[in-house]
């Protein structure tokens, strides 16, 4: 190992724990990868197995980032604590009237969801603000002392407080906020001015309730697992990946602990969005395919996009629980690797969103599955090979396979061959679905992107869905079933500020535009630097909220320097030109701005790839053998197999082939044509035209 | 391309998805509050012959409508149907199926000089005329008097926008800005359908995109068919008094094949506006046949092959022209309310106990005091859905009428209407309780903030509540308030054009749910936990729990 210091990313998933290392040897750079089992309840032994494991000493480490499902997880499994709310009067069942939507409208049985906090401790204070932030009933604290009374005796751990119009005027918040202090210092509370300034109460005050409704738990994970890194030698504390792709302050996140909410995939897309800079390729489709799920995100000009319209638990069926925080923009499908195939009543087939997770697991694993997934299917195929199944950890179990599809197969009245390629591609296509979501869907051209495909299941079906949206090319990258860890490790420490602020964009309004970016800019070096930041390194990212007036959504344009009024009619254009792309018309009316989005970043010395010379272009020293494999679409070929291991810088070789490593198989059709570049990441062009 | 299932199944998807992208799309664009926050609005897609294949999110009440707008228009138009056409229509009697508001876009989509398929969708408009702001109200007696009436015309010829209609439609509009932003929404919308059907046409082959779009209906009406044999059969008919002391009646046949509501004997048409077209009532029927049978497929033409509508011409669910028909949407909740209650005590496995029931139509107008512009909340209101065997019903949520649908926050309503939102809470008048209680309505208290406002609201299910099943105990019933400055207060169900001035507060006051089983049988456990959460008095727990 090398004395050098290294960089190291953790992540905690449901079942395994995590590890990327990256050292500087006289060499060159080399990644150090490592899996361990996830040790609920106490995490931080998995985190220390999994140090041990790639032969990390914690000393050793210069930089550590970590991320954690904790938060999701204490969510869905509702492992959080007993929240009390404060909020205005008249405005006590907010959280339980919610926006009243019924997604499942046909079904007559349709189950709202259940409020995280409820009507007994949901308590009310007098005094009100105005959308202006103007006072127009003073804040009468009189109850305060009772209400703490009450929450006490009811065993109340956090304390939620959301006001109607704090994102305005955060002066009551604020004043609650210290009374609760007072009378209660040990409690755990949060105002909703804390985590997030924009407009709309019920969103505002789910975020904060479920914040404090995590907030004892992930903080309680947070220390345990600095004391025990420090203990073994760590010199700083570790950062911790948040869900806008940014990592945070171990300290700042256990305060406000929901920004940590979609952390796991924002750091793949963050990889991909830096991965895209250093190979020149700005305009990303990222898709992340893991055993359960499928995520996809759309990255243009090197930038990923960051919005505060996060829900869980919604679905066709559900309304669910709004999270104004920062999230990365992502489509997440339940289609993974595990995702079970089923046949309904009327004969119809469908893949996910079931999965039949790590036990039993698809039915090759031998372990009792009797459900056909998506990975049976591309066994069947001889896309995976049976031989190397899960890095050759596994025998898989073929005859198990077989049944499996095989009942498929009856169902539809097919063959087991036709039973898997109807699998693959249903699946195919639930997952271009996905990504037109996030691409066509919203104005963006296909065949302007490079599908860059991560996770497990990412090399296996990207070529089949680059091919069906024309993508330009496809990138897999160097290591790419543990490449988020590799984003972590990547990020900046950032900050997304979203502002609510109203203003026509009229002559005169840039310098109250520009006083509000000021502001909120000042807030956030101050914190910073109060965390120990150099001030030097802080740097600031600004954009725009715009509509035409009377419009509801908005649309987000970025915004280059001071604003001015001379640059408001510029920036109008430019509102006007972004809103052409996505919705294809433009309007004569006025345009308003609704709020400011303010990134504040700060480097915290990131990682610099160095690439390797390029080599040969032979690559018949990677050659496994040969096998047929079916490519579903693309017919059946004798493909030849590759040891993705093997392949080294400037290798080139057409397809049909595949390509395995110990975590990931890349199909590659005919006609394809694949080199691997200076760092290692696989590029394939997609055929005859390219 | 092969004509294989899956290739068939993609298809399918794919279309599901462009009517879903064609109601993204105009949900983010529309200057309407009542189409980008309530989703007052519906996007489908038809065959080549107008029959719907998909339809996007929204209200349920507005899947059934699309078909019957492009039906006419094909009919009106026959071979002057050309790629790039859009055409709109809002009259009940030349394919608009609702009121005048509604404004629908339909435009026909090519493959190889020939029509393929529509794309369509509908979207209340805040104003496009008539005797009163909003184009509502209920002092009308005559279409004429609720707005100009598009009877099938095409709005954009081969690409090229007709910018006469267009001035005609803006011109008769209170709020003209609005309305061009929102028939711009409209457009954007169903080329960004046509642009997908195009593309997949084009990737598959006509024939198997046809083929595609055939199979899904025969799909739907195989999942009906084979849900309406697991019904009881033979025929159950219902009374129902209303509000007003009218009745209304039906009777609903079903056999393994059909299912067949006879609305014939009812009341002759309203003098008013509370009427609805044949087509507005064979939704009605369409909505609660899809709830019985299958909530869970997409609806299509197939789903609802099965069903029968026999209505009588002149009568209040088959209003003859020109009849007043703006607030029929409250006519449409009764008879879709009467269809499922005369049906419930048959199938109480698939119908839970009467709710809200009503659209509780709020209209609220006046000048903005901060910017002294015009504003106008059109909204439907949340309430109290009925309980079922094991669950209580759900507080405050849309009703049947409406579905993908989002209040408005109470801070958004503050800065863009210019009035005060004193509360929005849960309503826990006694009501609504059983062994399973209804959810709890809603009340939602607006200060006015300037003088010379107005009120016009039509609510039902204010004297006759939302029925039981099983023992419970029937809803509390829908009403406004209006509290004046000096403190008096009056109650209305139905008002039109009611003036209000500064520091009137208008309470909206919604009903709970209605209760299922026998309120003496509800868990102890249950009913403190009640008592707990303010949601009952101790001793209306005892009165009706023997608590």
């Amino acid at each position: 190992m090398s004395s050098l210091p290294l960089r190291v990313a953790t992540d905690v998933g449901g079942t395994f724990t995590d590890l990327v290392a990256i050292t500087e040897q006289s060499d060159g750079m080399k990644i150090i990868t490592a899996k361990v089992d996830t040790t609920p309840p106490d995490f931080d032994k998995g985190v220390l197995n999994v140090l041990e494991a790639g032969g990390v000493a914690a000393q050793q480490i210069d930089f550590l980032v970590h991320g954690t499902t904790v938060v999701i997880n204490a969510l869905t499994e509702r492992k959080g604590v007993t929240v009390g709310l404060i909020t205005t009067e008249g405005f006590r069942d907010t959280l339980e009237i919610a926006r009243g939507n019924r997604p499942d409208f046909f079904n007559l049985h349709y189950e709202k969801p259940l409020p995280f906090v409820p009507r007994s401790l949901r308590t009310e204070v007098p005094g009100r603000m105005t959308y202006k932030g103007e006072e127009r009933t003073p804040l009468d604290l009189s109850e305060l002392p009772s209400i703490i009374k009450q929450f006490r005796h009811n065993g109340v751990q956090a304390v939620a407080i959301s006001l109607l119009h704090a994102y305005a005027n955060t002066q009551h918040e604020e004043a609650v906020l210290a009374g609760v202090k007072k009378l209660w210092p040990e409690v755990s509370v949060v105002a909703s001015h804390q985590i997030t300034r924009e407009w709309r109460e019920y969103e505002r005050t789910s975020t904060t309730v479920l914040s404090a409704y995590v907030q004892p738990v992930a903080a309680s994970y947070l220390s345990q697992l600095n004391d025990s890194l420090v203990s073994q030698g760590l010199a700083s504390s570790p950062y911790i990946m948040q869900s806008n792709c940014g990592v945070d302050s171990l300290s700042a996140t256990s305060q406000i602990p929901i920004t940590m909410v979609e952390s796991g995939p924002a750091s793949g897309f963050w990889g991909a969005a830096e991965l895209g800079k250093m190979i020149n390729e700005p305009d990303i489709l990222a898709l992340d395919i893991g055993g359960t799920t499928a995520k996809c995100s759309l990255i243009e000009g090197g930038e990923v996009r960051i919005m505060t319209d996060y829900w869980i638990e919604r679905s066709r069926k559900s309304a669910g629980y709004p999270i104004m925080v920062p999230v990365v923009d992502l489509v997440e499908i339940g289609n993974g690797g595990g995702s079970i195939a089923w046949v309904d009543d009327f004969g119809k087939l469908h893949v996910g969103p079931r999965s039949a997770g790590a036990v039993p697991g698809p039915a090759a694993y031998g372990k009792g599955g009797l459900n056909a997934t998506t990975t049976d299917a591309n066994l069947w195929l001889g896309r995976i090979n049976p031989d190397y199944f899960c890095g050759g950890a596994l025998q898989a179990d073929m005859d198990a396979a077989k049944s499996a599809l095989q009942a498929i197969g009856n169902k539809l009245g097919v063959s087991v061959d036709e039973a898997a390629r109807g699998i693959i591609r249903i699946a195919n296509n639930n997952m271009v679905n996905a990504l037109k979501l996030v691409s066509l869907n919203r104005g963006h051209d296909t065949r302007d992107f490079t599908l860059l495909a991560f996770g497990g299941g990412g090399p296996m079906h990207a070529v089949a869905l680059a091919q069906e949206l024309q993508v330009k090319k496809v990138v897999i990258p160097t290591a790419a079933s543990v490449f988020s860890a590799w984003g972590m490790m990547m990020s900046d420490l950032r900050r997304d500020y979203f502002v609510t602020h109203l203003a026509d964009l009229v002559e005169g309004a840039a310098s109250r535009i520009e006083d509000v970016f000021r502001e909120v800019e000042q807030n956030a070096r101050n914190t910073f630097v109060a965390e120990g930041v150099d001030e030097a390194r802080i740097s600031f990212l600004r954009y725009g909220k715009f509509r035409y007036q009377n419009q509801e959504h908005t649309t987000e344009v970025a915004l280059s320097g001071t604003v001015t009024d001379t640059a408001l009619s510029e920036i109008a254009e430019s509102f006007r030109t972004a809103y052409e792309r996505e919705y294809t018309y433009r309007l004569d009316a006025p345009v308003e701005m609704v709020g400011v989005h303010l990134v504040a970043r700060a480097e915290v010395g990131k990682l610099q790839m160095v690439p390797s010379k390029l080599g040969d272009t032979d690559a018949s020293a990677a050659v496994k053998g040969t096998r047929g494999v079916d490519f579903a679409l693309d017919g059946k070929h004798l493909a030849t197999i590759f040891d993705g291991d093997k392949l080294t810088p400037g290798m080139a070789f057409d397809g049909p082939a595949v390509v395995e490593d110990s975590g990931s198989t890349l199909v590659v059709h005919p006609q394809n044509n694949l080199s691997v570049d200076a760092y290692r990441n696989i590029h394939i062009r997609l055929g005859a035209e390219s | 391309m092969s004509n294989d299932p899956i290739t068939l199944e993609i298809i399918q998807n794919s279309i599901q998805a462009a009517a879903d992208e064609m109601f993204a799309a105009m949900r983010k664009t529309a200057m309407s509050s009542i189409i980008y926050e309530v989703l007052d609005m519906g996007t489908g897609i038809t065959d080549a012959e107008g029959r719907i294949a998909s339809s996007g999110a929204g209200i349920p009440a507005f899947i059934g409508v699309l078909d019957k707008s492009v039906q006419f228009i094909i009919t009106k138009f026959g071979e002057d149907i050309q790629q790039g056409d859009v055409f709109i229509t809002n009259d009940p009697w030349h394919g608009g199926v609702t009121h005048l508001n509604d404004l629908v876009l339909a435009m026909p989509v090519f493959s190889d000089e020939h029509i393929i398929g529509w794309c369509a969708n509908i979207a209340h408009n805040s104003d496009v005329g008539g005797m009163a702001p909003g184009s509502l109200s209920g002092e009308a007696t005559e279409i004429f008097q609720e707005g100009l009436r598009l009877p099938a015309v095409k709005l954009i010829r081969e690409n090229i926008t007709d910018q006469s209609v267009m001035d005609i439609i803006t011109c008769n509009s209170r709020m003209p800005d609005f309305l061009l932003g929102d028939v711009w929404a409209a457009i954007a919308s169903v080329r960004i359908g046509a642009k997908r059907l195009e593309d997949l046409a084009g990737k598959y082959g006509v024939r198997t995109f046809e083929s595609a779009m055939e199979t899904f209906m025969d799909f739907g009406e195989q999942t009906a068919k084979a849900q309406l044999a697991k019904l009881p059969q033979g025929t159950f008919e219902l009374n129902e008094p209303q509000d007003d002391g009218r009745q209304y009646n039906v009777k609903i046949t079903i056999s393994n094949t059909e299912f067949i509501v006879d609305l014939r004997d009812n009341p002759d048409e309203d003098a008013g506006p509370t009427n609805t077209s044949r087509d507005g009532t064979i939704i009605c029927s369409q909505m609660v046949f899809k709830s019985l049978i299958d909530s869970d497929s997409p609806a299509n033409d197939g789903s609802f092959r099965p069903m029968k509508v026999l209505t009588r011409e002149g009568s209040v669910f088959h209003a003859r022209e020109p009849a007043a028909i703006g607030f029929y949407f409250e006519t449409e909740v009764r008879v879709y309310d009467l269809i499922w209650r005369c049906l419930a005590p048959h199938i109480p496995a698939r119908l839970p106990a009467g709710h809200f029931s009503s659209i509780c139509g709020t209209f609220i107008g006046g000048i903005h005091p901060d910017t002294g512009r015009q504003y106008t909340i059109i909204e439907p209101q949340l309430g109290g859905w009925g309980a079922w065997e094991g669950r209580d019903g759900n507080p405050c949520i849309f009703s049947g009428f409406h579905g993908e649908t989002y209040n408005t926050p109470a801070e958004i309503s503050e800065a863009r209407n210019g009035l005060y939102v004193d509360r929005m809470e849960l309503n826990t008048a006694p009501g609504g309780e059983g062994e399973f209680n209804g959810g709890r309505g809603l009340i939602l208290d607006y200060r006015i903030r300037t003088e010379n406002g107005f009120l016009t609201a039509g609510f039902t299910r204010s004297v006759v509540k939302p029925w039981s099943l099983q023992g419970g105990i029937e809803g509390s019933g829908n009403i406004v308030e209006v509290i004046k400055a000096d403190g008096s207060k009056e109650h209305y169900s139905f008002v039109s054009g009611l003036s209000l001035t500064t520091d009137d507060v208008v309470r909206i006051i919604t009903s709970s749910g209605a209760g299922y089983g026998d309120p003496k049988k509800r868990n102890t456990e249950a009913v403190q936990n009640d008592i707990d959460n303010g949601f009952i008095t101790a001793r209306r727990a005892r009165e009706v729990h023997s608590f």
